[in-house]
């Protein structure tokens, strides 16, 4: 349990102050226009999305999953964190189709990629998924606070939950996306300082960097060193098939679009950049942000290793950082840290509030219901929406008891079946509405039966993670490639509308040849030497 | 004709070319480098600092090969931004789809 000293209040009230205040500073930016509440008017400069990629995906639950694959694997528990690395591609391809094609979200996307009643069903579908999806998240990292404060204070875990996420609610109302990035690159800088500080001070409790080399070795551990210490080829828990998978998804999804479930508050961030180039840097760089974090934290977290070898239960060494931070730091030091906790807490909310209230404003509300909507109507119904997330994200929150298997099979859900269809859809003018919807369909259905249904009934035995992967992703295309095929391409004029203002890569040639005919593009000769 | 071209009109920019690829091969080695890179370096291991300094290189060439090429697309997008948003908010209407 922790206790507050008058410092610690001092710290945690400032905080409060100074990110609620931001939603009264930008409440007048918000509410000029749909662009303002949901974009920032599309002009921002590409640090300020950075800080917001960062923030947003530094969450409450992030130093859990991080502490849990470090702890438990060492320094090779660092791919598991990799998966940010889509950005590495992303920011110089899909990113930069995406920014071009001036979508407000990835449900927009898809109708002007697709056309006719498929692209409309996708533009429908993708919507209320993240509708749904963004409650659901806003519901486990809300519980992953309720986690936090029940282990520093406590206190029952609803009181977490409920609390701070209403909290933030009130600048994510009052100001939108010009709140969420403004609080996100206060939250950012805070969020930062105070791992790299608590990591630090961690490091020192364990005895410094030597230190923990050495005990690590005197403990026989000295693998845990080892970025490449895997359980074999195909056997143990960590294989090298399983860490090729990884790298394949991770890397390779950047030429897609929601191969990670992070595309999808990416893709506001990326609209919300002034131009192209400020699009293209603030996703790489905002992810390599990610990527140090994730060094740093790792770090930290062998010396909690050092300091408490032997814990067993996956829930109890989760906590490991926070516990470095609530156990070592000094008194007064504390508020402080639970500032930088909800710094990170409020940061993924504010996003996800604010994203998912873009999906049902604008996607649903807006585009199927009242099409002639003012702006007014249209911010209103934007700040109905957020709070619609807030009080669903409380009901999924508390039905949430395991946070790492919720996470698993969302990711798995977001990424298995529909990971190259993601690509395919950017890269292969051929690829179709029809087929893009067919394979999201099959694989909400195949990834139930593969990962719950027929493991439970024993009619395949228990996959592990890659197995699932490979599996699901060679099963979907068994569907969607012949859906593909089997129905008409997208119209051509379509096609060349999109081709000309999005520029994307890959096998786009016979699109290509019909703009050049059309006179829409010239056409580049090769230089004879 | 030099190996990197870095003067780019907005047409020539517009195609994936060759500086494209190489920034698509590199940027993922730069994110490996600094992870790796910053936790050596982290436990003070020798190598941490080199392959750091490698990763901090191999970001500084992505900038220079990369940068001009994004600024020449930027700069002609930028001035059809307008007309095409307009053109978006048109497009994707519902309601059109069913006149």
């Amino acid at each position: 349990m922790v206790t507050f000293t008058a410092l610690d209040w001092i710290w945690l009230s400032l905080f409060l102050i100074l990110m609620v205040g931001c939603g009264v500073l930008f409440y007048r930016l918000g509410k000029r226009s749909e662009s303002d509440f949901f974009l920032a008017g599309r002009g921002l400069p590409w640090w300020l999305p950075a800080s917001s990629v960062y923030a947003t995906h530094t969450a409450t639950d992030t130093p859990m999953w991080v502490t849990g694959v470090i702890y438990r694997y060492g320094l090779s528990g660092l791919w598991y964190t990799f998966f940010s690395a889509w950005c590495a591609i992303s920011a110089f391809v899909s990113t930069r189709i995406f920014r071009r094609s001036v979508a407000y979200t990835q449900a927009e996307w898809n109708t002007v990629r697709f056309g006719g009643l498929g692209a409309e069903m996708l533009r429908g579908w993708i919507a209320g998924w993240q509708v749904f999806m963004n409650m659901f998240i806003l519901g486990w990292v809300g519980m992953a606070m309720g986690k936090i404060c029940y282990f520093a204070f406590g206190w029952p875990t609803w009181i977490g939950l409920i609390t701070f996420s209403s909290i933030c609610a009130i600048y994510v109302l009052s100001a939108g996306y010009w709140g969420v990035v403004m609080a996100d690159f206060q939250q950012g800088i805070i969020a930062f300082s105070v791992i790299l500080i608590v990591s630090i001070w961690g490091v020192i409790a364990a005895g410094g960097p030597s230190g923990i080399v050495e005990k690590l070795a005197s403990m026989g551990e000295s693998w845990r060193l080892d970025p490449f210490a895997f359980s074999g080829w195909f056997e143990g828990d960590f294989p090298v098939i399983w860490f090729i998978t990884m790298l394949f998804i991770a890397v390779l999804g950047g030429f897609g679009m929601g191969t990670s479930i992070d595309w999808y508050p990416e893709a506001q961030r990326i609209q919300s950049n002034k131009t192209v180039r400020d699009a293209s840097y603030s996703i790489w760089w905002g992810s390599l942000l990610v990527i140090i974090r994730n060094s740093v934290w790792a770090i930290a977290i062998l010396g909690f290793y050092v300091l408490y070898p032997n814990i067993e239960q996956t829930s109890d060494y989760e906590l490991g950082w926070f516990r470095i931070g609530f156990e070592y730091l000094p008194h007064g030091m504390v508020g402080f840290f639970f500032a930088a906790i909800l710094a990170i807490h409020l940061s993924t909310i504010s996003t996800h509030l604010n994203l998912g209230a873009v999906y049902a404003t604008r996607d649903l509300f807006k585009h199927y219901f009242r099409p002639q909507a003012s702006e007014k109507q249209i911010i209103w119904f934007g700040r109905v929406a957020t709070l619609i997330l807030l009080l669903g994200s409380f009901f999924y929150g508390l039905m949430m008891e395991e946070i790492t298997s919720w996470l698993i099979f969302a990711l798995w859900l977001m990424a298995a079946g529909i990971w190259l269809p993601n690509i395919l859809q950017v890269v292969w003018w051929r690829f179709n509405a029809w087929g893009y919807l067919s394979s999201w369909i099959a694989n909400l259905g195949l990834s139930w039966l593969v990962v719950w249904i027929l493991p439970e009934f024993g009619i395949i035995p228990e996959l592990l993670d890659y197995q699932q992967f490979w599996l699901l992703m060679v099963l979907g295309a068994l569907i969607y490639i012949p859906v593909t095929l089997l129905t008409e391409p997208e119209n051509m004029e379509h096609l060349v509308k999109y081709y000309v203002m999005s520029r994307p890569i890959g096998w786009w040639k016979p699109v290509k040849k019909e703009a050049i005919r059309l006179g829409l593009l010239q056409a580049i000769k090769p230089v004879k030497h | 004709m030099a190996l990197i071209k870095r003067k780019w009109n907005p047409v020539e920019a517009d195609e994936w070319t060759k500086e494209d690829w190489l920034v698509i091969i590199l940027s993922p080695i730069a994110y490996v480098l600094i992870m790796l890179g910053i936790a050596f370096s982290f436990l003070l291991f020798w190598t941490g600092f080199i392959i750091l300094g490698v990763g901090i290189i191999s970001i500084i060439i992505i900038h220079w090969v990369i940068d001009p090429k994004l600024q020449a697309i930027s700069s002609e997008y930028e001035l059809r931004q307008k007309e095409y948003i307009q053109e978006l908010e048109r497009s994707v209407r519902w309601e059109e789809h069913h006149e």
